[in-house]
C-alpha cells in the first residue's frame, strides 16, 4: 500500500517537472526570439541544465523512452511536414528535392563517414552509420529557423529546401537502421541483404503511406464525426500508418509523410483546424524531442568527443554538405548563390540526435560515439548555421526585398461550400490594408468584430488596429491575402502616405522615370507584371513589394497570375536616406552580410548577380 | 515640408464647377498657367499623359494630379474643391471633389516626391477632409492646408 502510494507521488513529481520543463521551455521561446537565438537550441540546453551535470541533476538514460517520444515526435513532425507540402506549388522542385533527399544524403553520409573514420578509427561501416546519423537536413529545424527569421525565399529555393528536408528524414532513417543491421548482423550480411531490405523499407513505407492517406482521407469526408475530433482523428490515424508499416518492416516514416502528403494535397474536410491542430502538436513534439534529447546527454561526456566532433560538425558543414548539394543540383538550373545557400541551410536537428540513439537502443558496440558525435555535431549546425541563416539569405541575396511577418490567419471551412472559405485576420499597425483605400476585388468582406461587437462591413467603415476582419475568399488564394495583413517593415519604416495605381503593362522604366526613381538593374525594360514575376518567381501575393528608392510598387490587385494594379507607395522619410544605411554599416548583421556576399563573389565571379 | 512653400493663397480655387474630369484637368492646368507663366495647354498634355498611367485619383473623393514641367523653377501646388463631385477613375470608384494639383521641375528629384507624400497625408487625415469640405472660402482653404501638421507619424 505504502509502496503504492510513493509510486504514485513518484509519478505526480515526474509529470511536475516534465511539465515545468515545457512551460521553461515555452517562455524561454520569448526571450530566444528577442535574441534571434534558435529556439531549438535553447530547448536543448534546457534539457542539458535539467539533467545529470546541470542544476537539476537528473539521471536521465532511458534510452527505449527517448526511442518512444522520439518515434512519436518524428512522425507527428513528418505528418506534418507532409501536410503542408503542396505539391502544385513545387512541381518544377519536385526533382532537384528528390536528388538532394536521397542521393544527397548518401553522399553527405558518404563524405561524413569517411571523415569520421579517420579522425575515430571506426570502422567503415561503423564510420557509414556517423555519416547517415548527421546526414539528414532537419524539416522542423529549417522550416522552424526560416520561419521564425520571417525569410522569404524565392520560390525554387524555399520549394527544393522544403521537399528535401521533410523527405530525407525518412531516408536517412532507414539509411540508419539499415547500417545498424548491418553491423549487427556482422560478416553473415551479403550485399543482397541489404538490397532486399532497402526495397522492402521503400516499397512498403511508400504502399502503407499511399493507401492509409487513401484512408484517412476517406474516412475524414464521409464520417460524420463530432467537430473537435477531426484533427485528433487525422493524428491518430498518421500514428496507425507509422505503426502499420514499420511493423511489418516498411519505413513508417515515409509512410508517414507520404500520407500527410497525400492528405494535404485533397480537399478534406476540416481540414483547417486539423492544420491548426498540427501546429500545436508539431511545436509539443520538437520541446519534448529537444528536451528528452538534451536530459538524454551526459555533457561531461561530450567533452572527450569534443575535438573530433568539432571536426567532423566542421566538415560536413563546410565539405560534405556543399559537395553534396553542388553534386545533386547540376543538372538543373540553380545559380551558385542558390547552391551555397541551400547547402548551409543543412541543419542538423533532433533527427539526428534521435538517429543517434538508435545504435545504443539497438545494443551496438561503441554506441555512445554515435550518440555524443552527433549531439556535438547538431550543436553546433544549430549554433553556427541556425543563427546565420537570415544574414546569410541577406548576403547571398536569396531572400526577397522584403521579409514576411506571420500573420495569424484563421481559416474557418465552410461545409457545403468548395471552393470559398472564410479566412480571419487580425488587424495590426503597419499592415498594408490599413494603408489601402479598397480591398481586393475578389474577396468579399463579412464582418469585423470590433471591441467584443460584430459590425457588419458597412457599420464597420474602416478598419482599425484591434479588429478582426473576415472575408469569403477563394480557398486556393486565402494564403495570398497574408501579406496584406501583416506588420511591413517597409511600413513601419517607411511610412508610404501616397499610394498612386498603375497597371501592371506599364513599363517600369517609363515610371521611374516620371518620378525620378531608379529601376534595380534585374529589372530594366520590364514591365510591373514582368518584374513581380521575376521577384516573386511566379507566385505573386498582394502586397507584394518591390523597392525603388524612397518609393515602392506593391501589388494591388491580382488577377489571375497578373499583376492588374500596383500601386506606387511613395515614403514620408524625413531622415535623409543615407542615415539608415549608415546604421546597417556598422552594425555587425550588416557586416556579416557583406561578407557573405563578397564570398559568393569570389567563389562564383563570372555569373551576374540573381538580383539587386 | 510645410505646403506653404509651394501654395499660396492665390492657388486655391474654392468652388471650381466642372462637368467630367477633362474639364477638370483643363480647369486646373489653365489656373496653374496663370501661376506659373507656362501655357496652360503644356500642363494639360502634361497631366493628361500622366492619368493615361493610372489615375491619380486616390480614393474617398480625393485626387492628386500631377507631372513633370521642364521649364518650371519650383515645384508649385494647387488646390481645388469641386463645387459638385466628378468621375475620375478612382482606384475606389468614387467620385472626386478635392482635388490637389502638384507640378515639379523635370530635375525636381527628392522634392517632387517629398511634396507628394506631404499632400497625400494631409489629404488622407480625415478631420482635414471633413473641414476642407465645409469651407467655401479661399482663406479658409489656405489656412487648412497650411495648418502645421498637428500629430507627425507615431513611430
Amino acid at each position: 500500500m505504502a509502496r503504492t502510494m510513493e509510486q504514485i507521488g513518484l509519478i505526480n513529481l515526474g509529470l511536475l517537472f516534465l511539465a515545468v520543463l515545457i512551460l521553461v521551455g515555452i517562455a524561454s521561446s520569448l526571450i530566444a526570439t528577442r535574441f534571434g537565438a534558435p529556439l531549438l537550441l535553447v530547448f536543448l540546453i534546457i534539457g542539458m541544465l535539467a539533467g545529470e551535470d546541470g542544476p537539476g541533476g537528473i539521471v536521465f538514460n532511458d534510452y527505449r523512452l527517448t526511442y518512444l517520444i522520439g518515434t512519436v515526435a518524428l512522425a507527428v513532425i513528418l505528418f506534418d511536414g507532409g501536410l503542408r507540402t503542396r505539391l502544385a506549388v513545387f512541381r518544377g522542385s519536385l526533382l532537384p528535392a528528390s536528388l538532394l533527399a536521397t542521393v544527397g544524403v548518401v553522399i553527405t553520409a558518404a563524405l561524413t563517414g569517411a571523415v569520421a573514420c579517420l579522425v575515430l578509427g571506426l570502422s567503415w561501416l561503423q564510420g557509414l552509420l556517423l555519416g547517415a546519423v548527421v546526414s539528414s537536413t532537419d524539416a522542423a529545424a529549417v522550416f522552424f529557423l526560416m520561419r521564425a527569421g520571417g525569410l522569404q525565399l524565392r520560390r525554387r529555393v524555399a520549394a527544393a529546401l522544403e521537399i528535401e528536408s521533410g523527405t530525407n528524414d525518412p531516408f536517412a532513417v532507414f539509411l540508419t537502421i539499415v547500417l545498424v543491421e548491418l553491423i549487427m548482423l556482422g560478416a553473415q550480411g551479403s550485399s543482397l541483404d541489404v538490397v532486399i531490405l532497402l526495397l522492402r523499407q521503400v516499397v512498403i513505407g511508400t504502399v502503407a503511406g499511399l493507401v492509409g492517406g487513401y484512408l484517412l482521407v476517406q474516412g475524414l469526408n464521409r464520417m460524420a464525426l463530432p467537430s473537435g475530433l477531426h484533427p485528433l482523428f487525422a493524428i491518430t490515424a498518421a500514428l496507425a500508418i507509422y505503426a502499420a508499416a514499420a511493423a511489418v518492416e516498411g519505413s513508417g516514416f515515409l509512410a508517414v509523410y507520404l500520407a500527410g502528403l497525400v492528405l494535404g494535397n485533397r480537399p478534406a474536410r476540416a481540414f483547417p483546424s486539423i492544420l491548426s491542430f498540427h501546429d500545436a502538436a508539431t511545436w509539443l513534439c520538437q520541446i519534448l524531442m529537444f528536451l528528452v534529447l538534451g536530459l538524454l546527454v551526459t555533457p561531461s561526456k561530450l567533452l572527450g568527443y569534443l575535438l573530433p566532433a568539432f571536426v567532423i560538425a566542421v566538415f560536413l558543414i563546410v565539405i560534405a554538405r556543399p559537395v553534396a548539394v553542388w553534386l545533386c543540383l547540376l543538372p538543373f538550373r540553380f545559380t551558385a548563390r542558390e547552391k551555397a545557400f541551400i547547402s548551409w541551410v543543412g541543419l542538423r536537428g533532433a533527427v539526428s540526435i534521435f538517429l543517434a540513439a538508435i545504435p545504443t537502443l539497438s545494443g551496438v558496440a561503441n554506441a555512445e560515439v554515435y550518440f555524443n558525435v552527433a549531439f556535438v555535431a547538431v550543436f553546433i549546425s544549430l549554433l553556427v548555421q541556425g543563427w546565420t541563416l537570415t544574414a546569410v539569405a541577406r548576403g547571398l541575396d536569396v531572400a526577397l526585398t522584403e521579409t514576411a511577418a506571420e500573420t495569424q490567419r484563421v481559416e474557418i471551412d465552410l461545409p457545403g461550400q468548395t471552393n470559398l472559405e472564410m479566412v480571419g485576420f487580425p488587424i495590426i499597425e503597419d499592415s498594408p490594408i490599413l494603408t489601402r483605400p479598397d480591398l481586393p476585388s475578389w474577396i468579399q468582406p463579412v464582418m469585423v468584430a470590433r471591441q467584443e461587437k460584430v459590425l457588419t462591413w458597412a457599420d464597420a467603415k474602416a478598419l482599425n488596429p484591434g479588429d478582426y476582419a473576415y472575408f469569403l475568399v477563394p480557398t486556393e488564394r486565402a494564403q495570398r491575402l497574408d501579406r496584406l495583413f501583416a506588420a511591413s517593415d517597409a511600413i513601419h519604416s517607411h511610412h508610404p502616405v501616397a499610394a498612386f495605381n498603375f497597371t501592371g503593362d506599364i513599363s517600369l522604366d517609363e515610371l521611374a522615370a516620371a518620378y525620378g526613381l531608379s529601376v534595380p538593374d534585374d529589372l530594366r525594360g520590364l514591365t510591373i507584371t514582368e518584374a513581380f514575376r521575376l521577384r516573386c518567381e511566379d507566385r505573386i501575393g498582394m502586397g507584394d513589394r518591390i523597392q525603388l528608392g524612397p518609393a515602392s510598387l506593391t501589388v494591388h490587385e491580382l488577377e489571375d497570375e497578373d499583376v492588374k494594379q500596383a500601386s506606387l507607395e511613395i515614403d514620408e522619410v524625413e531622415l535623409p536616406v543615407a542615415s539608415t544605411s549608415a546604421l546597417a554599416e556598422f552594425s555587425l548583421y550588416g557586416r556579416l552580410q557583406r561578407f557573405v556576399a563578397q564570398l559568393a563573389e569570389r567563389f562564383n565571379p563570372t555569373k551576374p548577380s540573381a538580383g539587386a | 515640408m510645410n505646403l506653404a512653400e509651394i501654395v499660396d493663397s492665390q492657388s486655391v480655387l474654392p468652388s471650381l464647377k466642372v462637368q467630367n474630369k477633362k474639364q477638370l484637368l483643363q480647369e486646373v492646368a489653365h489656373a496653374a498657367g496663370k501661376l506659373t507663366a507656362i501655357d496652360h495647354r503644356v500642363i494639360f498634355e502634361t497631366l493628361l499623359q500622366r492619368e493615361k498611367l493610372g489615375s491619380t485619383g486616390l480614393g474617398h473623393g480625393i485626387a492628386i494630379p500631377h507631372g513633370k514641367i521642364p521649364t518650371l523653377t519650383r515645384v508649385y501646388g494647387l488646390f481645388a474643391r469641386l463645387a459638385a463631385p466628378v468621375e475620375f477613375d478612382a482606384v475606389d470608384n468614387e467620385p472626386v471633389d478635392l482635388v490637389f494639383l502638384l507640378l515639379a521641375p523635370e530635375h525636381a528629384g527628392a522634392d517632387h516626391l517629398k511634396a507628394l507624400a506631404r499632400i497625400s497625408r494631409l489629404l488622407r487625415d480625415h478631420d482635414v477632409v471633413a473641414k476642407l469640405r465645409g469651407t467655401d472660402t479661399a482663406e479658409g482653404l489656405y489656412a487648412i492646408l497650411t495648418e502645421p501638421a498637428a500629430t507627425p507619424h507615431a513611430a
